[in-house]
Protein backbone atom coordinates (compact mmCIF):
# COMPACT_ATOMS: atom_id res chain seq x y z
CA UNK A 1 0.00 0.00 0.00
CA UNK A 2 1.33 3.43 -0.91
CA UNK A 3 2.23 5.67 1.95
CA UNK A 4 -0.21 8.39 0.93
CA UNK A 5 -3.04 5.85 0.83
CA UNK A 6 -2.11 4.51 4.23
CA UNK A 7 -1.97 8.04 5.67
CA UNK A 8 -5.46 8.83 4.40
CA UNK A 9 -6.90 5.63 5.84
CA UNK A 10 -5.12 6.12 9.16
CA UNK A 11 -6.55 9.65 9.34
CA UNK A 12 -10.02 8.36 8.60
CA UNK A 13 -9.65 5.84 11.45
CA UNK A 14 -8.40 8.52 13.83
CA UNK A 15 -11.32 10.82 13.07
CA UNK A 16 -13.94 8.09 13.04
CA UNK A 17 -13.03 5.93 16.01
CA UNK A 18 -10.04 7.58 17.69
CA UNK A 19 -7.93 4.61 16.68
CA UNK A 20 -4.22 5.08 16.17
CA UNK A 21 -2.82 2.84 13.43
CA UNK A 22 0.99 3.16 13.31
CA UNK A 23 2.68 2.65 9.91
CA UNK A 24 4.19 -0.59 11.25
CA UNK A 25 0.66 -1.99 11.39
CA UNK A 26 -0.39 -1.03 7.87
CA UNK A 27 -0.82 -4.75 7.13
CA UNK A 28 -3.91 -4.68 9.35
CA UNK A 29 -5.65 -2.27 7.03
CA UNK A 30 -6.07 -4.57 4.04
CA UNK A 31 -7.13 -7.51 6.17
CA UNK A 32 -9.72 -5.54 8.10
CA UNK A 33 -11.14 -3.84 5.00
CA UNK A 34 -11.25 -6.96 2.87
CA UNK A 35 -14.98 -7.57 3.24
CA UNK A 36 -15.84 -3.95 2.34
CA UNK A 37 -13.50 -4.12 -0.67
CA UNK A 38 -15.15 -7.35 -1.78
CA UNK A 39 -18.65 -5.96 -1.40
CA UNK A 40 -17.78 -2.79 -3.33
CA UNK A 41 -16.02 -4.82 -6.01
CA UNK A 42 -12.72 -3.02 -5.45
CA UNK A 43 -9.28 -4.52 -5.89
CA UNK A 44 -7.44 -2.52 -3.25
CA UNK A 45 -7.51 0.08 -0.50
CA UNK A 46 -6.26 2.75 -2.93
CA UNK A 47 -9.52 2.37 -4.92
CA UNK A 48 -11.53 2.88 -1.75
CA UNK A 49 -9.59 6.04 -0.92
CA UNK A 50 -10.03 7.30 -4.50
CA UNK A 51 -13.79 6.77 -4.31
CA UNK A 52 -14.06 8.61 -1.00
CA UNK A 53 -11.97 11.50 -2.32
CA UNK A 54 -14.10 11.80 -5.47
CA UNK A 55 -17.37 11.61 -3.56
CA UNK A 56 -17.27 11.95 0.21
CA UNK A 57 -19.65 9.40 1.73
CA UNK A 58 -20.01 9.71 5.45
CA UNK A 59 -21.83 6.40 5.84
CA UNK A 60 -19.02 4.53 4.09
CA UNK A 61 -16.38 6.44 6.07
CA UNK A 62 -18.03 5.48 9.35
CA UNK A 63 -18.21 1.88 8.22
CA UNK A 64 -14.52 1.88 7.27
CA UNK A 65 -13.46 3.39 10.61
CA UNK A 66 -15.53 0.75 12.43
CA UNK A 67 -14.14 -2.09 10.36
CA UNK A 68 -10.58 -0.98 11.14
CA UNK A 69 -10.97 -1.50 14.90
CA UNK A 70 -9.75 -4.69 16.53
CA UNK A 71 -12.36 -7.41 17.01
CA UNK A 72 -9.99 -9.56 18.98
CA UNK A 73 -11.63 -11.18 21.99
CA UNK A 74 -12.16 -14.55 23.63
CA UNK A 75 -14.22 -16.12 26.36
CA UNK A 76 -13.08 -15.38 29.92
CA UNK A 77 -10.34 -13.04 28.79
CA UNK A 78 -8.46 -11.71 31.85
CA UNK A 79 -10.78 -13.88 33.91
CA UNK A 80 -9.58 -12.62 37.27
CA UNK A 81 -11.36 -9.32 36.65
CA UNK A 82 -14.55 -11.06 35.55
CA UNK A 83 -14.54 -13.27 38.63
CA UNK A 84 -13.97 -10.28 40.92
CA UNK A 85 -16.91 -8.52 39.31
CA UNK A 86 -19.22 -11.54 39.58
CA UNK A 87 -18.24 -12.65 43.08
CA UNK A 88 -17.33 -9.42 44.86
CA UNK A 89 -18.88 -6.48 43.05
CA UNK A 90 -22.30 -7.69 41.92
CA UNK A 91 -23.40 -9.14 45.30
CA UNK A 92 -22.59 -5.77 46.91
CA UNK A 93 -24.43 -3.85 44.21
CA UNK A 94 -27.38 -6.24 44.58
CA UNK A 95 -27.74 -5.32 48.26
CA UNK A 96 -28.36 -1.69 47.43
CA UNK A 97 -30.18 -2.17 44.10
CA UNK A 98 -33.38 -0.25 44.69
CA UNK A 99 -35.27 -1.03 41.52
CA UNK A 100 -34.41 -4.74 41.61
CA UNK A 101 -31.88 -4.70 38.82
CA UNK A 102 -28.20 -4.23 38.14
CA UNK A 103 -26.92 -2.82 34.87
CA UNK A 104 -23.55 -3.79 33.37
CA UNK A 105 -22.01 -2.32 30.22
CA UNK A 106 -19.40 -4.13 28.15
CA UNK A 107 -18.04 -1.17 26.15
CA UNK A 108 -16.21 -2.23 23.02
CA UNK A 109 -17.48 -5.75 23.68
CA UNK A 110 -16.85 -7.00 20.14
CA UNK A 111 -18.67 -10.24 19.31
CA UNK A 112 -20.08 -10.68 22.81
CA UNK A 113 -17.73 -13.16 24.50
CA UNK A 114 -17.13 -10.80 27.43
CA UNK A 115 -20.84 -10.31 28.10
CA UNK A 116 -21.51 -14.04 27.78
CA UNK A 117 -18.63 -14.95 30.10
CA UNK A 118 -20.06 -12.65 32.74
CA UNK A 119 -23.56 -14.04 32.19
CA UNK A 120 -22.18 -17.58 32.63
CA UNK A 121 -20.54 -16.65 35.94
CA UNK A 122 -23.76 -15.00 37.15
CA UNK A 123 -25.79 -18.05 36.12
CA UNK A 124 -23.43 -20.38 37.96
CA UNK A 125 -23.66 -18.32 41.16
CA UNK A 126 -27.42 -18.85 41.31
CA UNK A 127 -30.12 -16.36 42.14
CA UNK A 128 -29.56 -16.32 45.89
CA UNK A 129 -26.10 -14.79 45.59
CA UNK A 130 -27.67 -11.73 44.01
CA UNK A 131 -30.80 -11.73 46.16
CA UNK A 132 -33.05 -12.28 43.12
CA UNK A 133 -31.85 -9.04 41.56
CA UNK A 134 -31.85 -9.17 37.75
CA UNK A 135 -28.62 -8.37 35.94
CA UNK A 136 -28.95 -6.65 32.60
CA UNK A 137 -25.79 -6.69 30.48
CA UNK A 138 -25.45 -4.33 27.54
CA UNK A 139 -22.62 -5.04 25.12
CA UNK A 140 -21.71 -2.45 22.52
CA UNK A 141 -19.35 -2.31 19.58
CA UNK A 142 -18.65 0.41 17.08
CA UNK A 143 -19.11 -1.98 14.19
CA UNK A 144 -22.57 -2.90 12.89
CA UNK A 145 -21.42 -6.28 11.58
CA UNK A 146 -19.77 -7.15 14.87
CA UNK A 147 -22.93 -6.22 16.76
CA UNK A 148 -24.97 -8.43 14.45
CA UNK A 149 -22.63 -11.29 15.20
CA UNK A 150 -22.91 -10.66 18.96
CA UNK A 151 -26.69 -10.54 18.64
CA UNK A 152 -26.78 -13.95 16.96
CA UNK A 153 -24.93 -15.50 19.89
CA UNK A 154 -23.41 -17.93 17.38
CA UNK A 155 -19.74 -18.92 17.51
CA UNK A 156 -17.63 -20.92 15.11
CA UNK A 157 -15.51 -23.98 15.78
CA UNK A 158 -12.40 -21.99 16.73
CA UNK A 159 -14.04 -19.13 18.66
CA UNK A 160 -16.09 -21.44 20.88
CA UNK A 161 -12.93 -23.29 21.99
CA UNK A 162 -10.94 -20.26 23.07
CA UNK A 163 -11.23 -19.52 26.76
CA UNK A 164 -14.28 -21.71 27.26
CA UNK A 165 -14.20 -25.13 28.91
CA UNK A 166 -16.00 -28.05 27.27
CA UNK A 167 -18.25 -28.32 30.34
CA UNK A 168 -19.37 -24.71 30.08
CA UNK A 169 -19.77 -25.06 26.34
CA UNK A 170 -22.15 -27.99 26.83
CA UNK A 171 -23.99 -26.33 29.70
CA UNK A 172 -24.61 -23.00 27.99
CA UNK A 173 -24.48 -23.56 24.23
CA UNK A 174 -26.27 -25.72 21.68
CA UNK A 175 -24.57 -27.19 18.65
CA UNK A 176 -26.21 -26.19 15.36
CA UNK A 177 -26.32 -28.29 12.19
CA UNK A 178 -23.66 -25.98 10.78
CA UNK A 179 -21.27 -27.17 13.56
CA UNK A 180 -21.46 -23.71 15.09
CA UNK A 181 -22.55 -23.22 18.69
CA UNK A 182 -25.31 -20.91 19.87
CA UNK A 183 -25.65 -19.36 23.31
CA UNK A 184 -28.62 -20.57 25.35
CA UNK A 185 -31.75 -18.49 25.68
CA UNK A 186 -31.04 -18.07 29.40
CA UNK A 187 -27.79 -16.26 28.63
CA UNK A 188 -28.99 -14.37 25.57
CA UNK A 189 -32.04 -13.03 27.39
CA UNK A 190 -29.77 -11.24 29.87
CA UNK A 191 -27.76 -9.48 27.18
CA UNK A 192 -28.68 -6.50 25.02
CA UNK A 193 -26.52 -5.64 22.01
CA UNK A 194 -26.11 -2.11 20.63
CA UNK A 195 -23.88 -0.44 18.08
CA UNK A 196 -22.14 2.47 19.74
CA UNK A 197 -19.06 4.61 19.09
CA UNK A 198 -17.15 5.43 22.28
CA UNK A 199 -16.15 8.77 20.77
CA UNK A 200 -19.78 9.83 21.24
CA UNK A 201 -21.85 10.45 24.34
CA UNK A 202 -23.31 7.23 25.75
CA UNK A 203 -26.18 9.00 27.47
CA UNK A 204 -28.67 7.05 25.40
CA UNK A 205 -27.52 3.80 26.96
CA UNK A 206 -28.41 4.97 30.47
CA UNK A 207 -26.51 4.58 33.73
CA UNK A 208 -24.54 1.49 34.76
CA UNK A 209 -23.40 -0.05 38.04
CA UNK A 210 -20.43 -1.72 36.36
CA UNK A 211 -18.70 -0.72 33.14
CA UNK A 212 -16.06 -2.87 31.48
CA UNK A 213 -13.94 -1.11 28.87
CA UNK A 214 -11.09 -3.58 28.59
CA UNK A 215 -8.31 -3.44 26.03
CA UNK A 216 -10.29 -0.98 23.96
CA UNK A 217 -8.51 2.34 24.62
CA UNK A 218 -5.09 0.75 24.08
CA UNK A 219 -5.41 1.19 20.32
CA UNK A 220 -6.49 4.83 20.61
CA UNK A 221 -4.71 8.18 20.39
CA UNK A 222 -4.25 9.89 23.76
CA UNK A 223 -7.03 12.40 23.04
CA UNK A 224 -9.37 9.61 22.05
CA UNK A 225 -8.57 7.60 25.18
CA UNK A 226 -9.53 10.53 27.34
CA UNK A 227 -12.70 11.10 25.39
CA UNK A 228 -13.72 7.43 25.49
CA UNK A 229 -13.07 7.24 29.24
CA UNK A 230 -14.96 10.45 29.90
CA UNK A 231 -17.94 9.24 27.86
CA UNK A 232 -17.92 5.92 29.71
CA UNK A 233 -17.35 7.32 33.20
CA UNK A 234 -20.26 9.74 32.79
CA UNK A 235 -22.55 6.69 32.65
CA UNK A 236 -21.34 5.34 36.01
CA UNK A 237 -24.11 5.26 38.58
CA UNK A 238 -23.50 6.42 42.14
CA UNK A 239 -20.76 4.10 43.50
CA UNK A 240 -20.51 2.44 40.07
CA UNK A 241 -17.21 0.85 39.03
CA UNK A 242 -15.30 1.11 35.77
CA UNK A 243 -12.81 -1.63 34.78
CA UNK A 244 -10.06 -1.36 32.20
CA UNK A 245 -7.77 -4.05 30.80
CA UNK A 246 -5.08 -5.45 33.12
CA UNK A 247 -2.33 -3.48 31.41
CA UNK A 248 -4.34 -0.28 31.00
CA UNK A 249 -4.60 2.70 33.31
CA UNK A 250 -6.84 5.73 33.58
CA UNK A 251 -4.36 7.47 35.84
CA UNK A 252 -4.16 11.19 35.19
CA UNK A 253 -6.65 11.18 32.32
CA UNK A 254 -9.96 12.13 33.95
CA UNK A 255 -10.40 14.51 36.89
CA UNK A 256 -12.86 12.95 39.31
CA UNK A 257 -12.18 9.33 38.35
CA UNK A 258 -10.07 7.47 40.91
CA UNK A 259 -8.88 3.91 41.53
CA UNK A 260 -11.30 2.10 43.85
CA UNK A 261 -9.96 1.38 47.33
CA UNK A 262 -12.13 -1.69 47.71
CA UNK A 263 -11.87 -3.46 44.36
CA UNK A 264 -8.57 -4.02 42.61
CA UNK A 265 -8.59 -2.75 39.03
CA UNK A 266 -11.82 -0.77 39.46
CA UNK A 267 -12.31 2.99 39.18
CA UNK A 268 -14.92 5.10 41.00
CA UNK A 269 -16.02 8.59 40.24
CA UNK A 270 -15.80 10.86 43.28
CA UNK A 271 -17.72 13.78 41.76
CA UNK A 272 -21.13 14.01 40.09
CA UNK A 273 -21.19 12.36 36.69
CA UNK A 274 -21.70 15.73 35.03
CA UNK A 275 -18.66 17.19 36.79
CA UNK A 276 -16.15 14.70 35.39
CA UNK A 277 -13.69 16.50 33.16
CA UNK A 278 -10.54 15.93 31.17
CA UNK A 279 -7.60 16.25 33.59
CA UNK A 280 -5.55 19.38 33.10
CA UNK B 1 9.42 -30.51 32.86
CA UNK B 2 5.87 -31.90 32.60
CA UNK B 3 5.18 -34.84 30.34
CA UNK B 4 2.42 -35.34 27.79
CA UNK B 5 1.43 -38.56 26.06
CA UNK B 6 -0.03 -37.97 22.60
CA UNK B 7 -2.39 -40.71 21.50
CA UNK B 8 -3.61 -40.69 17.90
CA UNK B 9 -3.56 -43.21 15.08
CA UNK B 10 -2.51 -40.51 12.63
CA UNK B 11 1.23 -39.93 12.52
CA UNK B 12 0.65 -36.43 11.13
CA UNK B 13 -1.66 -35.45 13.98
CA UNK B 14 0.83 -36.81 16.53
CA UNK B 15 3.57 -34.78 14.92
CA UNK B 16 1.58 -31.53 14.73
CA UNK B 17 0.16 -31.86 18.25
CA UNK B 18 3.60 -32.90 19.54
CA UNK B 19 5.21 -29.70 18.30
CA UNK B 20 2.49 -27.53 19.80
CA UNK B 21 2.70 -29.28 23.16
CA UNK B 22 6.51 -29.08 23.14
CA UNK B 23 6.20 -25.32 22.60
CA UNK B 24 4.20 -25.30 25.83
CA UNK B 25 7.27 -26.85 27.48
CA UNK B 26 6.10 -30.44 27.74
CA UNK B 27 8.19 -33.51 27.15
CA UNK B 28 6.20 -35.71 24.76
CA UNK B 29 5.75 -39.42 24.11
CA UNK B 30 3.52 -40.95 21.45
CA UNK B 31 1.14 -43.88 21.17
CA UNK B 32 -0.93 -44.87 18.14
CA UNK B 33 -3.86 -46.53 19.92
CA UNK B 34 -5.39 -47.00 23.37
CA UNK B 35 -3.60 -50.26 24.11
CA UNK B 36 -0.19 -48.76 23.36
CA UNK B 37 -1.13 -45.75 25.44
CA UNK B 38 -2.06 -47.95 28.38
CA UNK B 39 1.32 -49.70 28.16
CA UNK B 40 3.06 -46.32 28.08
CA UNK B 41 1.12 -45.21 31.16
CA UNK B 42 2.04 -48.40 33.05
CA UNK B 43 5.70 -47.66 32.39
CA UNK B 44 5.35 -44.06 33.50
CA UNK B 45 2.25 -42.01 34.25
CA UNK B 46 2.35 -38.76 32.23
CA UNK B 47 1.05 -35.45 33.58
CA UNK B 48 -1.17 -34.97 30.56
CA UNK B 49 -2.70 -37.11 27.84
CA UNK B 50 -3.95 -35.72 24.54
CA UNK B 51 -6.35 -38.38 23.34
CA UNK B 52 -8.00 -39.20 20.00
CA UNK B 53 -11.40 -40.90 20.03
CA UNK B 54 -11.56 -43.43 17.20
CA UNK B 55 -8.48 -45.60 16.91
CA UNK B 56 -7.93 -49.27 16.07
CA UNK B 57 -7.35 -51.91 18.80
CA UNK B 58 -8.56 -49.73 21.70
CA UNK B 59 -10.43 -46.46 21.22
CA UNK B 60 -10.03 -43.34 23.32
CA UNK B 61 -13.15 -43.85 25.40
CA UNK B 62 -12.22 -47.41 26.37
CA UNK B 63 -8.71 -46.20 27.11
CA UNK B 64 -9.75 -43.45 29.50
CA UNK B 65 -12.10 -45.79 31.37
CA UNK B 66 -9.31 -48.37 31.70
CA UNK B 67 -6.78 -45.72 32.67
CA UNK B 68 -8.91 -44.41 35.51
CA UNK B 69 -8.95 -47.91 37.03
CA UNK B 70 -5.16 -48.19 36.95
CA UNK B 71 -2.90 -47.55 39.92
CA UNK B 72 -2.29 -43.74 39.85
CA UNK B 73 -4.59 -43.64 36.83
CA UNK B 74 -6.50 -40.65 38.22
CA UNK B 75 -3.38 -38.52 38.10
CA UNK B 76 -3.04 -37.63 34.40
CA UNK B 77 -5.13 -34.80 33.03
CA UNK B 78 -6.88 -36.24 29.99
CA UNK B 79 -7.79 -33.92 27.13
CA UNK B 80 -9.80 -35.55 24.38
CA UNK B 81 -9.03 -34.36 20.89
CA UNK B 82 -11.54 -35.67 18.44
CA UNK B 83 -13.63 -35.17 15.32
CA UNK B 84 -16.60 -36.74 17.17
CA UNK B 85 -17.67 -33.32 18.31
CA UNK B 86 -21.40 -33.30 18.91
CA UNK B 87 -22.75 -32.63 22.38
CA UNK B 88 -23.51 -36.32 23.06
CA UNK B 89 -19.95 -37.46 22.37
CA UNK B 90 -18.39 -34.60 24.32
CA UNK B 91 -20.67 -35.26 27.28
CA UNK B 92 -19.88 -38.98 27.21
CA UNK B 93 -16.15 -38.28 27.13
CA UNK B 94 -16.37 -35.98 30.15
CA UNK B 95 -18.54 -38.44 32.08
CA UNK B 96 -16.09 -41.24 31.32
CA UNK B 97 -13.20 -39.48 33.02
CA UNK B 98 -11.81 -36.97 30.51
CA UNK B 99 -11.03 -33.53 31.94
CA UNK B 100 -11.37 -31.48 28.78
CA UNK B 101 -12.36 -31.82 25.15
CA UNK B 102 -10.86 -30.32 22.01
CA UNK B 103 -12.84 -30.51 18.81
CA UNK B 104 -10.71 -31.22 15.76
CA UNK B 105 -9.40 -29.43 13.79
CA UNK B 106 -7.35 -27.60 16.42
CA UNK B 107 -4.67 -24.93 16.38
CA UNK B 108 -1.95 -23.98 18.85
CA UNK B 109 -4.17 -21.37 20.47
CA UNK B 110 -6.92 -23.89 21.22
CA UNK B 111 -4.52 -26.41 22.77
CA UNK B 112 -2.97 -23.67 24.88
CA UNK B 113 -6.40 -22.39 25.95
CA UNK B 114 -7.64 -25.86 26.91
CA UNK B 115 -4.43 -26.77 28.74
CA UNK B 116 -4.79 -23.55 30.72
CA UNK B 117 -8.43 -24.41 31.44
CA UNK B 118 -7.40 -27.60 33.23
CA UNK B 119 -4.45 -26.02 35.00
CA UNK B 120 -1.68 -27.74 33.02
CA UNK B 121 -0.05 -24.42 32.19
Amino acid sequence: MEETVFREIAELARKGSGQHIPPTKSYLVEARLSSILRREGLSGVEDLVAILNARPDSKLSIEIAAALTSKRTRFFSERGTLERIAKLVLPEVAKRARDGRIRVWCAGGSTGQEALSLAILINEMGKDALEDVQVEIVTTDICERTSASARSGIFGHFEIQKGLSARRMLAHFTRLDTSEWQASHALASQIGVRTHNLMQSAEGLGMFDVILCRNVITDMTKDARTRALLNAARQLSERGLLFLGETESAAGLIAGLEPSRAIRGGYNRNVDAGDLTVAA
Amino acid sequence: MKSCLIVDDSRVVRKVAGRIVQDLRFETREASDGAEALDACRQQMPDAILLDWSMPVMNGLDFVRALRREHEGRKPVVVFCSTENDAEHIGEALRSGANEFIMKPFDADIIESKFAEVGLI
